[in-house]
Protein backbone atom coordinates (compact mmCIF):
# COMPACT_ATOMS: atom_id res chain seq x y z
CA UNK A 1 0.00 0.00 0.00
CA UNK A 2 1.42 3.40 -0.91
CA UNK A 3 1.99 6.02 1.77
CA UNK A 4 -0.57 8.50 0.36
CA UNK A 5 -3.44 6.00 0.45
CA UNK A 6 -2.32 4.88 3.90
CA UNK A 7 -2.28 8.54 5.06
CA UNK A 8 -5.81 9.10 3.73
CA UNK A 9 -7.13 5.92 5.38
CA UNK A 10 -5.50 6.77 8.71
CA UNK A 11 -6.70 10.37 8.42
CA UNK A 12 -10.24 9.04 7.93
CA UNK A 13 -9.79 7.19 11.23
CA UNK A 14 -8.19 10.02 13.23
CA UNK A 15 -10.46 12.67 11.73
CA UNK A 16 -13.59 10.86 12.87
CA UNK A 17 -12.42 10.05 16.41
CA UNK A 18 -12.53 12.16 19.53
CA UNK A 19 -9.85 10.71 21.82
CA UNK A 20 -7.28 7.98 22.45
CA UNK A 21 -8.16 4.69 20.83
CA UNK A 22 -11.52 5.70 19.35
CA UNK A 23 -9.94 5.69 15.88
CA UNK A 24 -9.13 1.98 16.29
CA UNK A 25 -12.41 0.55 14.87
CA UNK A 26 -12.00 2.51 11.62
CA UNK A 27 -8.31 1.52 11.37
CA UNK A 28 -9.23 -2.15 11.88
CA UNK A 29 -12.14 -1.97 9.43
CA UNK A 30 -9.99 -0.50 6.65
CA UNK A 31 -6.55 -2.07 7.13
CA UNK A 32 -7.38 -5.47 8.65
CA UNK A 33 -10.75 -6.33 7.10
CA UNK A 34 -10.86 -4.37 3.84
CA UNK A 35 -7.29 -4.14 2.53
CA UNK A 36 -5.71 -7.03 4.52
CA UNK A 37 -2.43 -5.15 4.97
CA UNK A 38 -2.41 -5.46 8.78
CA UNK A 39 -3.13 -8.38 11.11
CA UNK A 40 -5.04 -8.26 14.39
CA UNK A 41 -1.81 -9.22 16.16
CA UNK A 42 0.03 -6.27 14.61
CA UNK A 43 -2.81 -3.91 15.51
CA UNK A 44 -2.65 -5.17 19.08
CA UNK A 45 1.13 -4.69 19.12
CA UNK A 46 0.67 -1.16 17.73
CA UNK A 47 -1.65 -0.31 20.65
CA UNK A 48 0.97 -1.66 23.09
CA UNK A 49 3.76 0.35 21.39
CA UNK A 50 1.63 3.51 21.36
CA UNK A 51 0.82 3.15 25.05
CA UNK A 52 4.40 2.29 26.06
CA UNK A 53 5.93 5.41 24.56
CA UNK A 54 5.41 8.71 26.38
CA UNK A 55 3.25 11.33 24.70
CA UNK A 56 -0.20 11.23 23.13
CA UNK A 57 -1.95 7.82 23.16
CA UNK A 58 -3.29 8.40 19.64
CA UNK A 59 0.22 7.88 18.25
CA UNK A 60 -0.41 4.14 17.93
CA UNK A 61 -1.30 5.04 14.30
CA UNK A 62 2.43 5.71 13.76
CA UNK A 63 3.10 2.08 14.69
CA UNK A 64 0.23 0.95 12.43
CA UNK A 65 1.79 2.93 9.56
CA UNK A 66 5.20 1.35 10.25
CA UNK A 67 3.74 -2.16 10.18
CA UNK A 68 1.99 -1.48 6.86
CA UNK A 69 4.67 0.44 4.93
CA UNK A 70 7.86 0.85 6.99
CA UNK A 71 9.28 4.32 7.68
CA UNK A 72 7.20 6.08 4.95
CA UNK A 73 4.13 4.45 6.54
CA UNK A 74 5.18 5.70 9.98
CA UNK A 75 5.48 9.23 8.53
CA UNK A 76 1.99 8.84 7.01
CA UNK A 77 0.70 7.75 10.44
CA UNK A 78 2.40 10.67 12.15
CA UNK A 79 0.89 13.15 9.66
CA UNK A 80 -2.54 11.53 10.06
CA UNK A 81 -2.27 11.98 13.83
CA UNK A 82 -1.25 15.64 13.49
CA UNK A 83 -3.59 16.85 10.73
CA UNK A 84 -6.94 16.93 12.62
CA UNK A 85 -5.35 19.01 15.42
CA UNK A 86 -5.44 22.07 13.16
CA UNK A 87 -9.24 21.92 12.91
CA UNK A 88 -9.26 23.66 16.31
CA UNK A 89 -7.95 26.81 14.61
CA UNK A 90 -10.99 26.87 12.32
CA UNK A 91 -13.19 26.31 15.39
CA UNK A 92 -11.46 29.13 17.31
CA UNK A 93 -11.71 31.48 14.36
CA UNK A 94 -15.23 30.90 13.14
CA UNK A 95 -17.15 29.10 15.88
CA UNK A 96 -15.70 30.27 19.18
CA UNK A 97 -18.22 29.75 21.94
CA UNK A 98 -20.99 28.75 19.51
CA UNK A 99 -19.42 25.26 19.52
CA UNK A 100 -20.68 25.03 23.10
CA UNK A 101 -24.31 24.98 21.90
CA UNK A 102 -26.25 22.15 23.55
CA UNK A 103 -27.24 20.35 20.32
CA UNK A 104 -23.67 20.42 18.94
CA UNK A 105 -22.28 19.22 22.29
CA UNK A 106 -24.93 16.49 22.45
CA UNK A 107 -24.05 15.27 18.93
CA UNK A 108 -20.34 15.09 19.81
CA UNK A 109 -21.09 13.38 23.13
CA UNK A 110 -23.16 10.77 21.27
CA UNK A 111 -20.32 10.17 18.81
CA UNK A 112 -18.00 9.55 21.79
CA UNK A 113 -20.49 7.07 23.30
CA UNK A 114 -20.83 5.29 19.95
CA UNK A 115 -17.04 5.19 19.77
CA UNK A 116 -17.00 3.35 23.12
CA UNK A 117 -19.27 0.71 21.57
CA UNK A 118 -17.06 0.54 18.48
CA UNK A 119 -13.92 0.12 20.61
CA UNK A 120 -15.62 -2.83 22.36
CA UNK A 121 -16.55 -4.28 18.96
CA UNK A 122 -12.95 -3.91 17.71
CA UNK A 123 -11.50 -5.35 20.93
CA UNK A 124 -13.32 -8.69 20.58
CA UNK A 125 -11.28 -10.02 17.59
CA UNK A 126 -8.06 -8.66 19.08
CA UNK A 127 -8.87 -10.42 22.37
CA UNK A 128 -9.49 -13.69 20.48
CA UNK A 129 -5.97 -13.41 19.08
CA UNK A 130 -4.22 -12.39 22.32
CA UNK A 131 -6.18 -14.19 25.06
CA UNK A 132 -5.10 -17.78 24.47
CA UNK A 133 -5.26 -19.14 28.04
CA UNK A 134 -5.69 -18.31 31.71
CA UNK A 135 -2.44 -16.30 32.02
CA UNK A 136 -3.17 -13.82 29.18
CA UNK A 137 -6.71 -13.49 30.58
CA UNK A 138 -5.29 -12.69 34.03
CA UNK A 139 -2.84 -10.19 32.50
CA UNK A 140 -5.65 -8.43 30.55
CA UNK A 141 -7.87 -8.16 33.66
CA UNK A 142 -4.96 -7.06 35.88
CA UNK A 143 -3.95 -4.38 33.32
CA UNK A 144 -7.51 -3.05 33.22
CA UNK A 145 -7.77 -2.89 37.01
CA UNK A 146 -4.26 -1.52 37.57
CA UNK A 147 -4.74 1.36 35.12
CA UNK A 148 -8.32 2.02 36.23
CA UNK A 149 -7.53 2.26 39.94
CA UNK A 150 -3.95 3.51 40.23
CA UNK A 151 -2.05 6.47 38.82
CA UNK A 152 1.00 4.52 37.65
CA UNK A 153 2.15 5.09 34.04
CA UNK A 154 1.13 2.61 31.35
CA UNK A 155 4.76 1.73 30.72
CA UNK A 156 4.90 -0.13 34.07
CA UNK A 157 1.86 -2.22 33.11
CA UNK A 158 3.47 -3.14 29.79
CA UNK A 159 6.74 -4.06 31.51
CA UNK A 160 4.92 -6.11 34.16
CA UNK A 161 2.91 -7.93 31.48
CA UNK A 162 6.09 -8.68 29.50
CA UNK A 163 7.80 -10.05 32.63
CA UNK A 164 4.75 -12.20 33.47
CA UNK A 165 4.74 -13.61 29.92
CA UNK A 166 8.48 -14.26 30.11
CA UNK A 167 8.28 -15.91 33.55
CA UNK A 168 5.51 -18.21 32.32
CA UNK A 169 7.72 -19.43 29.47
CA UNK A 170 10.31 -20.98 31.85
CA UNK B 1 -0.24 39.48 28.59
CA UNK B 2 3.49 38.72 29.01
CA UNK B 3 5.61 38.66 25.84
CA UNK B 4 5.66 35.22 24.27
CA UNK B 5 8.79 33.63 22.83
CA UNK B 6 8.14 31.21 19.94
CA UNK B 7 11.19 29.18 20.92
CA UNK B 8 10.15 28.86 24.56
CA UNK B 9 6.55 28.07 23.62
CA UNK B 10 7.75 25.27 21.32
CA UNK B 11 10.12 23.92 23.97
CA UNK B 12 7.31 23.86 26.56
CA UNK B 13 5.07 21.85 24.17
CA UNK B 14 8.02 19.55 23.41
CA UNK B 15 8.83 18.92 27.07
CA UNK B 16 5.31 18.64 28.49
CA UNK B 17 3.77 16.56 25.68
CA UNK B 18 6.61 14.08 25.33
CA UNK B 19 7.49 13.57 28.98
CA UNK B 20 4.05 13.41 30.59
CA UNK B 21 2.52 9.96 30.91
CA UNK B 22 -1.18 9.38 31.51
CA UNK B 23 -2.87 10.82 28.42
CA UNK B 24 -4.53 14.12 27.57
CA UNK B 25 -5.85 15.44 30.88
CA UNK B 26 -2.59 15.32 32.89
CA UNK B 27 -0.77 16.85 29.90
CA UNK B 28 -3.29 19.67 29.49
CA UNK B 29 -3.08 20.32 33.25
CA UNK B 30 0.72 20.56 32.96
CA UNK B 31 0.39 22.96 30.00
CA UNK B 32 -2.13 25.07 31.95
CA UNK B 33 0.36 25.36 34.76
CA UNK B 34 3.10 26.47 32.31
CA UNK B 35 1.14 28.76 29.96
CA UNK B 36 -1.41 30.28 32.35
CA UNK B 37 0.05 30.17 35.84
CA UNK B 38 3.82 30.25 35.42
CA UNK B 39 4.33 32.41 32.32
CA UNK B 40 0.99 34.26 32.24
CA UNK B 41 0.91 34.05 28.44
CA UNK B 42 -2.61 32.66 28.10
CA UNK B 43 -5.46 34.38 30.02
CA UNK B 44 -7.61 31.87 31.98
CA UNK B 45 -10.73 32.54 29.84
CA UNK B 46 -8.80 31.78 26.63
CA UNK B 47 -7.37 28.63 28.23
CA UNK B 48 -10.89 27.45 29.06
CA UNK B 49 -12.08 28.14 25.49
CA UNK B 50 -9.09 26.29 23.94
CA UNK B 51 -9.54 23.41 26.42
CA UNK B 52 -13.26 23.09 25.58
CA UNK B 53 -12.69 23.24 21.82
CA UNK B 54 -9.79 20.74 22.04
CA UNK B 55 -12.24 18.25 23.58
CA UNK B 56 -14.54 18.52 20.57
CA UNK B 57 -11.84 18.65 17.89
CA UNK B 58 -11.42 15.32 16.07
CA UNK B 59 -8.21 13.40 16.63
CA UNK B 60 -5.90 13.57 19.62
CA UNK B 61 -7.14 16.16 22.14
CA UNK B 62 -3.72 17.17 23.41
CA UNK B 63 -2.42 17.91 19.90
CA UNK B 64 -5.50 20.06 19.23
CA UNK B 65 -4.89 21.84 22.54
CA UNK B 66 -1.24 22.57 21.61
CA UNK B 67 -2.32 23.81 18.15
CA UNK B 68 -5.09 26.02 19.59
CA UNK B 69 -3.07 27.49 22.47
CA UNK B 70 -0.01 28.15 20.29
CA UNK B 71 -2.18 29.68 17.53
CA UNK B 72 -3.68 32.08 20.08
CA UNK B 73 -0.18 33.14 21.12
CA UNK B 74 1.93 32.97 17.95
CA UNK B 75 -0.37 32.35 14.98
CA UNK B 76 0.18 29.60 12.41
CA UNK B 77 4.00 29.29 12.92
CA UNK B 78 3.36 28.73 16.63
CA UNK B 79 0.62 26.15 15.97
CA UNK B 80 2.68 24.16 13.44
CA UNK B 81 5.82 24.13 15.61
CA UNK B 82 3.82 23.21 18.73
CA UNK B 83 2.14 20.24 17.05
CA UNK B 84 5.45 19.05 15.53
CA UNK B 85 7.19 19.40 18.90
CA UNK B 86 4.39 17.54 20.69
CA UNK B 87 4.32 14.70 18.17
CA UNK B 88 7.64 13.92 16.49
CA UNK B 89 9.80 12.77 19.48
CA UNK B 90 7.06 10.41 20.75
CA UNK B 91 6.41 9.17 17.20
CA UNK B 92 10.11 8.26 16.89
CA UNK B 93 9.88 6.34 20.19
CA UNK B 94 6.81 4.49 18.85
CA UNK B 95 8.69 3.54 15.64
CA UNK B 96 11.68 2.25 17.64
CA UNK B 97 9.39 0.16 19.86
CA UNK B 98 7.59 -1.24 16.81
CA UNK B 99 10.88 -2.04 15.04
CA UNK B 100 12.02 -3.79 18.24
CA UNK B 101 8.83 -5.84 18.23
CA UNK B 102 9.38 -6.89 14.61
CA UNK B 103 13.04 -7.81 15.13
CA UNK B 104 12.18 -10.02 18.13
CA UNK B 105 9.54 -12.05 16.26
CA UNK B 106 11.80 -15.13 15.98
CA UNK B 107 13.05 -15.23 19.56
CA UNK B 108 10.95 -17.61 21.68
CA UNK B 109 11.59 -15.79 24.99
CA UNK B 110 10.87 -12.41 23.41
CA UNK B 111 7.67 -13.79 21.89
CA UNK B 112 6.53 -14.93 25.35
CA UNK B 113 7.15 -11.41 26.69
CA UNK B 114 5.36 -9.87 23.68
CA UNK B 115 2.37 -12.19 24.23
CA UNK B 116 2.13 -10.73 27.74
CA UNK B 117 2.13 -7.16 26.38
CA UNK B 118 -0.54 -8.04 23.77
CA UNK B 119 -2.80 -9.37 26.54
CA UNK B 120 -2.19 -6.15 28.47
CA UNK B 121 -3.16 -4.14 25.35
CA UNK B 122 -6.55 -5.90 25.33
CA UNK B 123 -7.08 -4.76 28.93
CA UNK B 124 -6.12 -1.23 27.89
CA UNK B 125 -8.63 -1.20 25.04
CA UNK B 126 -11.39 -2.37 27.35
CA UNK B 127 -10.35 0.39 29.75
CA UNK B 128 -10.46 2.94 26.93
CA UNK B 129 -14.09 1.99 26.21
CA UNK B 130 -14.94 2.20 29.92
CA UNK B 131 -13.26 5.60 30.28
CA UNK B 132 -15.39 6.93 27.42
CA UNK B 133 -18.55 5.62 29.08
CA UNK B 134 -17.79 6.41 32.72
CA UNK B 135 -18.51 10.20 32.68
CA UNK B 136 -22.02 9.41 31.41
CA UNK B 137 -22.86 6.76 34.00
CA UNK B 138 -25.03 9.08 36.12
CA UNK B 139 -28.45 7.82 37.11
CA UNK B 140 -30.43 9.92 34.60
CA UNK B 141 -27.95 9.62 31.71
CA UNK B 142 -26.74 6.05 32.04
CA UNK B 143 -29.57 4.42 30.07
CA UNK B 144 -29.07 6.70 27.06
CA UNK B 145 -25.29 6.23 27.20
CA UNK B 146 -25.51 2.43 27.43
CA UNK B 147 -28.12 2.30 24.68
CA UNK B 148 -25.97 4.36 22.28
CA UNK B 149 -22.80 2.36 23.05
CA UNK B 150 -24.51 -1.06 22.90
CA UNK B 151 -26.33 -0.23 19.65
CA UNK B 152 -23.07 0.93 18.08
CA UNK B 153 -21.23 -2.22 19.19
CA UNK B 154 -24.05 -4.40 17.85
CA UNK B 155 -24.25 -2.58 14.50
CA UNK B 156 -20.51 -2.89 14.03
CA UNK B 157 -19.85 -6.39 15.35
CA UNK B 158 -23.03 -8.26 14.45
CA UNK B 159 -24.23 -6.41 11.33
CA UNK B 160 -20.79 -5.29 10.02
CA UNK B 161 -21.96 -1.67 9.57
CA UNK B 162 -19.01 0.61 8.73
CA UNK B 163 -17.71 2.56 11.78
CA UNK B 164 -18.07 5.84 9.87
CA UNK B 165 -21.79 5.14 9.26
CA UNK B 166 -22.24 4.21 12.94
CA UNK B 167 -20.58 7.45 14.06
CA UNK B 168 -22.72 9.47 11.62
CA UNK B 169 -25.90 7.86 12.93
CA UNK B 170 -24.77 8.56 16.51
CA UNK B 171 -24.16 12.24 15.70
CA UNK B 172 -27.64 12.47 14.20
CA UNK B 173 -29.20 10.72 17.20
CA UNK B 174 -27.33 13.03 19.59
CA UNK B 175 -28.39 16.16 17.71
CA UNK B 176 -32.08 15.32 18.16
CA UNK B 177 -31.97 13.31 21.42
CA UNK B 178 -30.17 15.26 24.13
CA UNK B 179 -29.12 13.70 27.43
CA UNK B 180 -31.22 14.80 30.43
CA UNK B 181 -29.54 17.38 32.66
CA UNK B 182 -27.97 15.88 35.81
CA UNK B 183 -30.31 16.13 38.83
Amino acid sequence: MNALLLYLLLLKATGTSFSGLTSLPVVRHDLVERYHVLTDRQLNAAVAAGRTAPGPNGLYVVSVGYFVAGVPGACAGCLAAMTPAFIIIVLLRYLGRRAERPRVKSAIQSVTLAAAGLVISATIPLARDAITGPLPMAIAIASFLFLAFTRYATVWVILGAALAGLAASY
Amino acid sequence: MASVSLRRLTLICLRVSNLTFGGGDPTMAALQSELVTRHGWLPPDKYVLVYALARITPGTNILAFCAGAAWQLKGWPGAILAVLAATVPSAIAVVLLTAGYESLQHNAKALAAIAGTLAAAVGMMALSAWQLLRPHMHRRRALRALLLAATSALLSYRFRVSPIVVLGLAALAGFFWRAPEPA
